[in-house]
């Protein structure tokens, strides 16, 4: 009976063997079809991939420039990019700015300084699906290369700044690429406030664009902001050079501080230390008494005020003028203004374009100024004070907040942005001002006003020794600090007066801007060194 | 020769009897002329004949003198109101026609040791002719430091109405000597706008209430409430009809600006007054002084004679 039983067992167990070898062998099936069709599939791709891309050369990244060849190759500006060229066929270097792919299209949108441009990529017979699979998948900011025929379009292209074209693309090449992942976005950073808070879309803060201060620059706000900048320092010139003033370079490493001792950075200088210069005004005295006449000059000015608020850096470009006068320093406030009102002029004449991009990001009024500029007493000045209810000695110097409330009363009766206010106190300037001939508590010095903020103080300078030195000691300065600076009137030197301003603050003032960090390209305060 | 001989008429000396009243000159043909005659013919003048030129010379200067005296005479005689001093006979600048009295500092608010300074600010496109000729008449009675701007909304501006004040003043260096500031701005506004204190003071807009508030500067508003009123009735009529009226309007103001100088000298009488200076400067401006009816022609050329309006001249070319 067992024998039966083995035998049946036997039986069941061939009997579930050959139910779990079934099993098996059906498992086995399956994996082996799964896998014959996954190879059938790859093989199909394959050959597709080989037979599809007859574009392989019409694309890819370009080994790195190394002036490898000299190619007679003629590059079109973005901003060149009109309705004239249309049905030509030619070469683009620019930047991306976006691209996005749809099916069987791509769109970039391609971007050099301001200028934008939208360029189309499709498949057919001059691109390949992996062709424009590439496009899609470069990264943002790369530059690239792009052969293309310029094609009109029948409606207006609104977000680039060329709206009446489009590339069609037919070849494209990476020149260089870019990181995946940016810092900031260039979209966020053109972005106004306001639009950033209501529709919940990022803005970029101050500190991370200075930060990165490389990608901040290349937006369309930067770029017109800092043009409009070398615009007012190229005016500057322009009209000084016309006036007759003659450009000097003054030395910025030097033995004593000209305004003050404190506010002045310390550098080692071989056994001893020097200083780097507040202002170039002892050497631009020192040029008046050489019979240079008129001077001006434009050089790094370097002040250790640890005040960290809107308008104040430590580095800056300063822009003095110094100029001898016949009879009365009101000669040379009347040169001053003029050259501002050239500048002024120039600006709004030759800068509209720059002005309204920057206007897009930062609104603000237009500048307004009269010709001839408009100068105000600082009697007059306290009395529109006082007119308006604030309470202060007729000898006290303007805060700030009054400076502001003054410029804001200038505007509503005057209706400018720009004014001198001229005979301060004499109690509240340097001691190289001349006091004034007819009241000893007032002086021949003068500020001038951008915006209710001060952009330039000036003076008649005391040119005799001998009233310089009563001064110096009147103020409790150190005379053998400044011996060299006395000499140098003991010889004859003629009367004259001046005054500076700051580059950055004066770009900023123009075009209603709140910080002076953003008109300084890498800004210097006490806590930024680099980049 | 052989020519043939004419028998005389008259025998060769007869002696003529010549009378004794005239007087005798000497005989040009006669022998024994003398150097001194030569002389006559080298140039050199007699001297009895040099005495006769300068007599003629100081007739002809007495007679020119006069002539002016008398010019001068006629243009005071027919401008009323003028002054008429004798002494004075060559017309020079008018002496100031207004003499009321005026209080700056209860009119303008206490001087806070300031210039107290008004600005006007106006159109380029039409100058304000009337405050002109109001300005002219304040630098009479007070100092007036007097500027004028271009604004940056206006690009450029013909060079008459950038000396439209006159040249400017040797001390305008030193603001504070000046009791009253003038300053003209021109800039694209559209209506004239006077700005002074904007604390206490709303803009004041149009010229003719500008042209009012000038006027009380000078003391010399009319007292009598009647003549008040006329006045401000021909100012409105000016501002109103003349030029902001059609050719009908223009027409009817002549004709009443006719009719009412045809019983007086002036607008409002014997009296020279703002209504005179608005609308001769409205009419000027309309340009038809030569259409103009009679009356109104020659009360025009009063208040030229007057010389206030001398600054508004340059501007109607």
């Amino acid at each position: 009976m067992t024998k039966d039983n083995v035998q049946g067992a036997g039986e069941e167990e061939q009997q579930a063997q050959s139910k779990k070898a079934l099993k098996k062998q059906q498992k086995e099936a399956e994996k082996a079809a799964k896998k014959a069709e996954k190879q059938a599939k790859l093989a199909a791709e394959q050959q597709e991939a080989d037979e599809d891309d007859f574009a392989k050369d019409r694309y890819g990244i370009c080994p790195m420039v190394q002036s490898q060849q000299k190619l007679d190759r003629a590059l079109v500006r973005v901003q060149d990019l009109t309705p004239e060229k249309a049905e030509q066929q030619i070469w683009v270097r620019a930047r991306i700015h976006t691209s996005r792919a749809k099916g069987k299209q791509c769109f970039l949108v391609l971007r050099h300084q301001q200028f934008t441009v939208q360029a189309l990529l499709a498949v057919g017979d001059r691109a390949s699906k992996q062709m424009v699979k590439f496009a899609a998948n470069l990264t943002k900011e790369s530059i690239i290369d792009v052969e293309a025929v310029v094609k009109k379009v029948e409606q207006k292209i609104e977000s680039c700044s060329q709206q009446d074209v489009e590339l069609h693309v037919e070849r494209i090449f990476v020149i260089s690429q870019s990181e995946a992942r940016l810092p900031l976005q260039l979209e966020d950073a053109v972005r106004p406030e306001g639009e950033g808070d209501e529709e919940g879309r990022a803005t970029v803060n101050q500190d991370t664009r200075l930060d990165n201060r490389v990608i901040d620059l290349r937006t369309t706000t930067s770029q017109a902001i800092f043009r409009l900048q070398s615009g007012v320092c190229q005016l500057f010139r322009d009209t000084l050079i016309n006036k007759g003033f003659v450009e000097i370079q003054t030395p910025k490493i030097i033995s004593a501080a000209s305004e003050g001792g404190a506010n002045v950075f310390t550098v080692s200088y071989f056994k001893t230390s020097a200083y780097l210069a507040q202002s170039p005004q002892l050497y631009k005295q020192m040029c008046i008494c050489a019979d240079f006449d008129k001077v001006f000059c434009v050089g790094p000015v370097f002040r250790a005020e640890d005040s960290n608020t809107h308008r104040h850096l430590t580095e800056f470009v300063g822009l003095d003028i110094e100029m001898a006068f016949n009879y009365h320093y009101h000669e040379v406030i009347d040169s001053i203004t003029d050259t501002m009102v050239q500048i002024f002029k120039g600006l709004r004449d030759r800068f509209q374009t720059e002005i309204q991009m920057v206007n897009k990001q930062y609104p603000s009024e237009p500048f307004k100024f009269l010709e001839p500029t408009l100068r105000l007493e600082y009697k007059e000045a306290v009395a529109m004070l006082k007119a308006a209810g604030v309470e202060m000695g007729d000898e006290e110097d303007l805060s700030t907040p009054n400076e502001k409330l003054l410029g804001r009363l200038v505007k509503d009766k005057y209706d400018t942005d720009f004014y001198v206010l001229d005979k301060y106190p004499l109690a509240v300037r340097p001691f190289y001002t001349m006091p004034d001939p007819n009241n000893p508590k007032y002086s021949n010095s003068y500020d001038m006003f951008m915006r209710g903020e001060e952009i330039l103080s000036g003076a008649q300078r005391v040119h005799d020794a001998q009233l310089l030195t009563e001064r110096a000691m009147h103020h409790g300065i150190d005379l053998e600090k400044i011996k060299a600076y006395i000499d140098s009137f003991r010889y004859g030197a003629p009367p004259h007066a001046g005054g500076g301003i700051g580059l950055e603050r004066v770009t900023m003032l123009y075009l209603g801007l709140h910080n002076v960090r953003q008109t300084s390209m890498f800004p210097r305060d006490p806590k930024r060194l680099t980049p | 020769m052989p020519m043939y001989k004419v028998k005389p008429v008259s025998p060769a000396d007869i002696k003529i009897d010549v009378p004794s009243c005239m007087y005798k000159s000497p005989n040009v043909h006669g022998h024994g002329m003398n150097c001194g005659e030569h002389a006559l013919q080298n140039g050199e003048v007699d001297p009895s004949l040099k005495a006769l030129e300068e007599r003629q010379d100081e007739v002809l200067r007495r007679l020119y003198e006069l002539k002016a005296t008398v010019d001068g005479f006629a243009k005071t005689v027919t401008t009323p109101d003028a002054d008429l001093d004798a002494s004075t006979p060559s017309p020079g600048p008018a002496e100031s026609v207004f003499r009321g009295t005026a209080d700056l500092d209860s009119l303008l608010g206490k001087d806070l040791g300031a210039l107290r300074d008004i600005v006007i600010n106006a159109n380029p496109a039409r100058p304000p002719l009337s405050l002109l000729v109001l300005h002219a008449l304040l630098c009479q009675r007070y100092q007036v430091l007097s500027s004028v701007h271009v604004h940056s909304s206006v690009s450029a501006v013909p060079p008459p109405l950038l000396s439209c004040l006159g040249p400017r003043h040797i001390d305008s260096y030193a603001r504070q000597r000046f009791q009253l500031g003038f300053t003209l701005i021109w800039k694209d506004v559209s209506e004239l706008q006077m700005k002074f204190s904007t604390q206490s003071m709303c803009p004041i807009e149009g010229e003719a209430n500008v042209a009012r508030f000038l006027f009380r500067l000078l003391g010399a508003e009319p007292q009598d409430p009647a003549a008040a009123t006329q006045m401000d009735c021909w100012i409105d009529k000016a501002v109103f009809q003349l030029s902001e009226g059609g050719s009908k309007d223009r027409a009817a103001v002549l004709r009443s600006l006719n009719a009412a100088l045809g019983r007086s000298p002036w607008l409002l009488g014997q009296e020279f007054s703002l209504a005179d200076i608005v609308c001769a400067c409205f009419v000027l401006r309309a340009s038809q002084t030569t259409s103009a009816p009679v009356n109104v022609q020659r009360w025009l050329k009063s208040c030229q004679n007057l010389g206030h309006f001398d600054c508004v001249y340059p501007l109607l070319q």
